[in-house]
Protein backbone atom coordinates (compact mmCIF):
# COMPACT_ATOMS: atom_id res chain seq x y z
CA UNK A 1 0.00 0.00 0.00
CA UNK A 2 1.50 3.32 -1.08
CA UNK A 3 0.41 7.03 -1.81
CA UNK A 4 -1.14 7.36 -5.03
CA UNK A 5 -3.11 3.93 -4.56
CA UNK A 6 -6.57 3.67 -5.00
CA UNK A 7 -9.21 2.29 -2.46
CA UNK A 8 -11.53 0.24 -3.32
CA UNK A 9 -14.52 1.20 -5.59
CA UNK A 10 -18.05 0.48 -4.65
CA UNK A 11 -20.94 0.98 -7.06
CA UNK A 12 -24.50 1.14 -6.23
CA UNK A 13 -27.51 1.57 -8.50
CA UNK A 14 -29.77 3.76 -6.18
CA UNK A 15 -33.69 2.48 -6.62
CA UNK A 16 -36.68 4.08 -4.97
CA UNK A 17 -37.56 0.72 -3.11
CA UNK A 18 -34.23 0.87 -1.37
CA UNK A 19 -34.34 4.98 -0.81
CA UNK A 20 -37.53 3.47 1.45
CA UNK A 21 -35.71 0.81 3.14
CA UNK A 22 -33.22 2.97 4.14
CA UNK A 23 -36.24 6.05 5.02
CA UNK A 24 -37.37 3.07 7.49
CA UNK A 25 -34.00 1.48 8.73
CA UNK A 26 -32.56 5.38 9.68
CA UNK A 27 -36.12 6.61 10.53
CA UNK A 28 -35.57 9.59 8.66
CA UNK A 29 -38.72 10.20 6.74
CA UNK A 30 -38.38 13.34 5.19
CA UNK A 31 -40.85 13.63 2.47
CA UNK A 32 -37.99 15.44 0.11
CA UNK A 33 -37.13 11.66 0.21
CA UNK A 34 -40.07 9.30 -0.04
CA UNK A 35 -43.11 11.76 -0.98
CA UNK A 36 -43.32 12.06 -4.78
CA UNK A 37 -45.82 15.18 -5.15
CA UNK A 38 -43.64 16.88 -2.05
CA UNK A 39 -40.57 16.26 -4.16
CA UNK A 40 -42.06 17.31 -7.20
CA UNK A 41 -42.73 20.48 -6.08
CA UNK A 42 -38.98 21.04 -4.34
CA UNK A 43 -36.12 22.31 -6.43
CA UNK A 44 -35.01 18.70 -7.68
CA UNK A 45 -38.04 18.23 -9.15
CA UNK A 46 -38.16 14.46 -7.69
CA UNK A 47 -37.39 12.29 -4.62
CA UNK A 48 -33.82 12.23 -3.63
CA UNK A 49 -31.88 9.84 -1.86
CA UNK A 50 -30.51 10.42 1.64
CA UNK A 51 -26.58 11.80 1.44
CA UNK A 52 -25.72 9.11 4.51
CA UNK A 53 -27.26 6.33 2.86
CA UNK A 54 -24.93 7.63 -0.41
CA UNK A 55 -22.36 8.28 2.05
CA UNK A 56 -22.05 4.54 3.34
CA UNK A 57 -20.23 3.58 0.05
CA UNK A 58 -17.43 5.63 1.52
CA UNK A 59 -17.65 3.66 4.02
CA UNK A 60 -17.95 0.35 2.67
CA UNK A 61 -15.09 1.11 0.45
CA UNK A 62 -12.99 2.17 3.19
CA UNK A 63 -13.96 -0.55 5.38
CA UNK A 64 -13.47 -3.22 1.90
CA UNK A 65 -9.53 -1.38 1.43
CA UNK A 66 -8.23 -1.70 5.12
CA UNK A 67 -10.28 -3.99 7.17
CA UNK A 68 -11.80 -3.86 10.40
CA UNK A 69 -9.15 -0.69 11.85
CA UNK A 70 -12.14 1.24 9.92
CA UNK A 71 -14.60 0.27 12.71
CA UNK A 72 -12.77 1.64 15.22
CA UNK A 73 -10.59 4.04 13.77
CA UNK A 74 -11.52 5.44 10.73
CA UNK A 75 -12.59 9.30 10.28
CA UNK A 76 -14.50 11.03 7.37
CA UNK A 77 -15.28 14.47 6.38
CA UNK A 78 -17.36 14.92 3.81
CA UNK A 79 -19.53 17.78 1.94
CA UNK A 80 -22.57 16.41 0.61
CA UNK A 81 -22.52 18.87 -3.14
CA UNK A 82 -25.97 17.26 -5.02
CA UNK A 83 -28.34 14.64 -4.86
CA UNK A 84 -28.29 10.89 -5.95
CA UNK A 85 -31.62 9.99 -7.79
CA UNK A 86 -33.76 7.25 -8.00
CA UNK A 87 -31.98 5.41 -11.23
CA UNK A 88 -29.05 6.99 -10.86
CA UNK A 89 -25.62 4.10 -10.68
CA UNK A 90 -23.48 5.81 -8.15
CA UNK A 91 -19.70 5.31 -7.27
CA UNK A 92 -17.29 5.29 -4.23
CA UNK A 93 -14.01 5.85 -4.97
CA UNK A 94 -10.63 7.53 -3.44
CA UNK A 95 -7.05 8.18 -3.26
CA UNK A 96 -4.83 7.56 -0.32
CA UNK A 97 -2.85 10.31 -0.08
CA UNK A 98 -0.71 10.38 2.71
CA UNK A 99 0.94 7.20 4.79
CA UNK A 100 2.26 8.89 7.87
CA UNK A 101 3.65 6.81 10.68
CA UNK A 102 2.64 7.58 14.50
CA UNK A 103 4.97 7.81 17.09
CA UNK A 104 3.52 5.41 19.58
CA UNK A 105 2.08 2.60 17.07
CA UNK A 106 0.44 2.10 13.79
CA UNK A 107 0.17 3.93 10.75
CA UNK A 108 -2.09 6.88 9.82
CA UNK A 109 -3.26 6.61 6.15
CA UNK A 110 -5.48 9.80 4.40
CA UNK A 111 -7.53 9.40 1.88
CA UNK A 112 -9.24 11.44 -0.88
CA UNK A 113 -12.92 10.60 -0.84
CA UNK A 114 -15.72 11.46 -3.60
CA UNK A 115 -19.20 9.47 -4.76
CA UNK A 116 -20.16 10.36 -8.50
CA UNK A 117 -22.83 9.38 -10.66
CA UNK A 118 -22.92 7.68 -14.26
CA UNK A 119 -22.21 11.93 -15.56
CA UNK A 120 -19.54 11.77 -13.68
CA UNK A 121 -20.83 14.64 -11.14
CA UNK A 122 -20.10 14.89 -7.40
CA UNK A 123 -22.69 13.72 -5.20
CA UNK A 124 -20.01 13.69 -2.38
CA UNK A 125 -16.92 14.68 -1.68
CA UNK A 126 -14.40 14.81 1.31
CA UNK A 127 -11.52 13.01 3.29
CA UNK A 128 -10.98 9.96 5.02
CA UNK A 129 -8.16 8.36 7.62
CA UNK A 130 -7.96 5.53 9.12
CA UNK A 131 -5.05 3.88 11.76
CA UNK A 132 -3.38 0.99 10.92
CA UNK A 133 -1.65 -1.61 13.69
CA UNK A 134 0.35 -4.44 14.03
CA UNK B 1 -42.57 7.84 14.02
CA UNK B 2 -44.51 9.01 16.68
CA UNK B 3 -47.02 11.45 15.47
CA UNK B 4 -47.52 13.41 18.11
CA UNK B 5 -43.60 14.36 18.02
CA UNK B 6 -43.67 15.10 14.53
CA UNK B 7 -46.47 17.88 14.90
CA UNK B 8 -44.24 19.84 17.90
CA UNK B 9 -43.09 23.35 16.59
CA UNK B 10 -39.97 23.86 17.13
CA UNK B 11 -38.60 27.59 16.95
CA UNK B 12 -35.62 26.98 15.42
CA UNK B 13 -34.29 30.47 15.33
CA UNK B 14 -34.20 30.92 19.44
CA UNK B 15 -32.05 27.27 19.76
CA UNK B 16 -29.12 28.15 21.45
CA UNK B 17 -25.81 27.12 21.12
CA UNK B 18 -25.33 24.18 23.94
CA UNK B 19 -28.38 23.20 23.40
CA UNK B 20 -28.96 19.83 23.71
CA UNK B 21 -31.37 18.95 20.54
CA UNK B 22 -31.76 14.80 21.35
CA UNK B 23 -30.61 12.70 24.06
CA UNK B 24 -32.14 8.76 23.30
CA UNK B 25 -30.91 5.52 24.32
CA UNK B 26 -31.54 2.75 21.14
CA UNK B 27 -30.94 -0.96 21.21
CA UNK B 28 -28.90 -1.63 18.20
CA UNK B 29 -30.27 -5.00 17.53
CA UNK B 30 -30.37 -7.55 15.03
CA UNK B 31 -33.58 -6.51 12.94
CA UNK B 32 -32.42 -2.95 12.59
CA UNK B 33 -28.49 -3.85 11.72
CA UNK B 34 -30.10 -6.06 8.99
CA UNK B 35 -32.31 -3.61 7.91
CA UNK B 36 -29.82 -1.15 8.06
CA UNK B 37 -27.82 -3.75 5.97
CA UNK B 38 -30.01 -4.63 3.10
CA UNK B 39 -31.02 -0.54 2.57
CA UNK B 40 -27.29 0.26 1.68
CA UNK B 41 -26.65 -3.31 0.14
CA UNK B 42 -23.42 -3.30 2.23
CA UNK B 43 -21.09 -6.37 0.89
CA UNK B 44 -18.35 -5.71 3.87
CA UNK B 45 -21.39 -6.43 6.29
CA UNK B 46 -23.60 -8.98 4.27
CA UNK B 47 -22.87 -12.00 6.77
CA UNK B 48 -23.14 -9.79 9.96
CA UNK B 49 -26.19 -10.70 10.91
CA UNK B 50 -25.77 -14.47 10.02
CA UNK B 51 -21.98 -14.91 11.44
CA UNK B 52 -20.60 -11.58 12.79
CA UNK B 53 -21.86 -9.63 16.00
CA UNK B 54 -20.38 -6.61 14.30
CA UNK B 55 -22.41 -3.49 12.91
CA UNK B 56 -21.54 -1.15 10.08
CA UNK B 57 -19.85 2.04 11.54
CA UNK B 58 -22.68 3.96 9.35
CA UNK B 59 -25.60 2.22 10.89
CA UNK B 60 -24.31 3.86 14.16
CA UNK B 61 -23.79 7.14 13.03
CA UNK B 62 -27.40 6.72 11.49
CA UNK B 63 -28.88 5.80 14.52
CA UNK B 64 -27.33 8.88 16.26
CA UNK B 65 -28.93 11.09 13.17
CA UNK B 66 -32.33 8.97 14.14
CA UNK B 67 -32.90 11.54 17.29
CA UNK B 68 -31.91 14.70 15.65
CA UNK B 69 -34.22 14.15 12.47
CA UNK B 70 -36.86 13.56 14.70
CA UNK B 71 -36.38 15.19 18.27
CA UNK B 72 -35.78 18.75 16.33
CA UNK B 73 -38.39 18.11 14.21
CA UNK B 74 -36.45 18.81 10.73
CA UNK B 75 -38.83 20.01 8.20
CA UNK B 76 -39.47 18.59 4.54
CA UNK B 77 -37.52 20.97 2.38
CA UNK B 78 -33.88 20.61 5.26
CA UNK B 79 -31.01 19.27 3.49
CA UNK B 80 -27.94 17.77 5.05
CA UNK B 81 -24.95 19.31 2.85
CA UNK B 82 -21.87 18.29 5.50
CA UNK B 83 -20.66 15.66 7.82
CA UNK B 84 -17.94 14.15 10.03
CA UNK B 85 -18.13 11.07 11.55
CA UNK B 86 -15.40 9.77 13.80
CA UNK B 87 -15.54 5.57 14.56
CA UNK B 88 -13.54 5.19 17.93
CA UNK B 89 -15.03 1.46 18.84
CA UNK B 90 -16.05 -1.66 17.44
CA UNK B 91 -19.74 -1.89 18.31
CA UNK B 92 -21.31 -5.29 18.44
CA UNK B 93 -25.13 -6.16 17.51
CA UNK B 94 -27.39 -6.06 20.79
CA UNK B 95 -25.86 -3.40 22.01
CA UNK B 96 -27.56 -0.30 23.76
CA UNK B 97 -26.15 2.97 23.10
CA UNK B 98 -27.31 6.43 24.53
CA UNK B 99 -27.08 9.00 21.51
CA UNK B 100 -26.71 12.73 21.85
CA UNK B 101 -27.07 15.66 19.99
CA UNK B 102 -25.52 19.49 21.05
CA UNK B 103 -26.30 22.09 19.03
CA UNK B 104 -22.88 24.03 17.62
CA UNK B 105 -23.75 26.06 15.71
CA UNK B 106 -27.33 28.34 14.37
CA UNK B 107 -26.64 30.91 11.39
CA UNK B 108 -28.71 32.33 8.74
CA UNK B 109 -27.58 33.20 5.50
CA UNK B 110 -29.30 34.72 2.98
CA UNK B 111 -32.46 32.64 2.47
CA UNK B 112 -31.11 29.52 4.80
CA UNK B 113 -30.69 28.94 8.02
CA UNK B 114 -27.13 26.64 9.01
CA UNK B 115 -27.38 24.44 11.88
CA UNK B 116 -24.47 22.61 13.38
CA UNK B 117 -25.02 19.66 15.41
CA UNK B 118 -22.16 17.75 17.36
CA UNK B 119 -23.12 13.62 17.89
CA UNK B 120 -21.52 11.60 20.40
CA UNK B 121 -22.68 7.78 21.07
CA UNK B 122 -22.10 5.93 23.91
CA UNK B 123 -21.68 2.19 24.50
CA UNK B 124 -23.21 0.63 27.68
CA UNK B 125 -19.84 1.15 29.45
CA UNK B 126 -19.96 4.94 28.90
CA UNK B 127 -17.62 4.11 25.99
CA UNK B 128 -17.36 6.84 23.51
CA UNK B 129 -17.78 4.57 19.68
CA UNK B 130 -18.66 7.88 17.60
CA UNK B 131 -18.58 11.49 17.95
CA UNK B 132 -19.88 13.58 14.20
CA UNK B 133 -20.32 16.87 13.17
CA UNK B 134 -23.92 17.14 11.15
CA UNK B 135 -24.33 20.42 9.20
CA UNK B 136 -27.75 20.69 7.96
CA UNK B 137 -30.02 23.77 5.51
CA UNK B 138 -32.85 24.93 6.48
CA UNK B 139 -34.91 27.29 4.01
CA UNK B 140 -35.66 30.48 6.93
CA UNK B 141 -39.03 30.92 5.91
CA UNK B 142 -40.07 27.54 7.60
CA UNK B 143 -37.15 27.65 10.47
CA UNK B 144 -38.10 30.56 11.73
Amino acid sequence: MKEGDSITEVIKEITSEQILLYAEASGDFNPIHINTKFAEDSQFGRNIAHGMMIAASISESMSLTFGPSWHDSGKVKIRFRSPAYPGDTVTASGQIKKILPLLDEGTEIRCSVSVTNQAGEAIISGTSSVIITG
Amino acid sequence: MDSKEHDKKISYSELEIGTIVSKQSYLLDRESVQKYILAVEDSTNSTVAESSNIAPPMSIAALSLRGVVNDLNIPGGTLHIGQELSFLKTVPVGMYLECEAVLSSNSVRGDFRFMVVDLSVRDDVKDHVMKGKSTIMLPVDISN
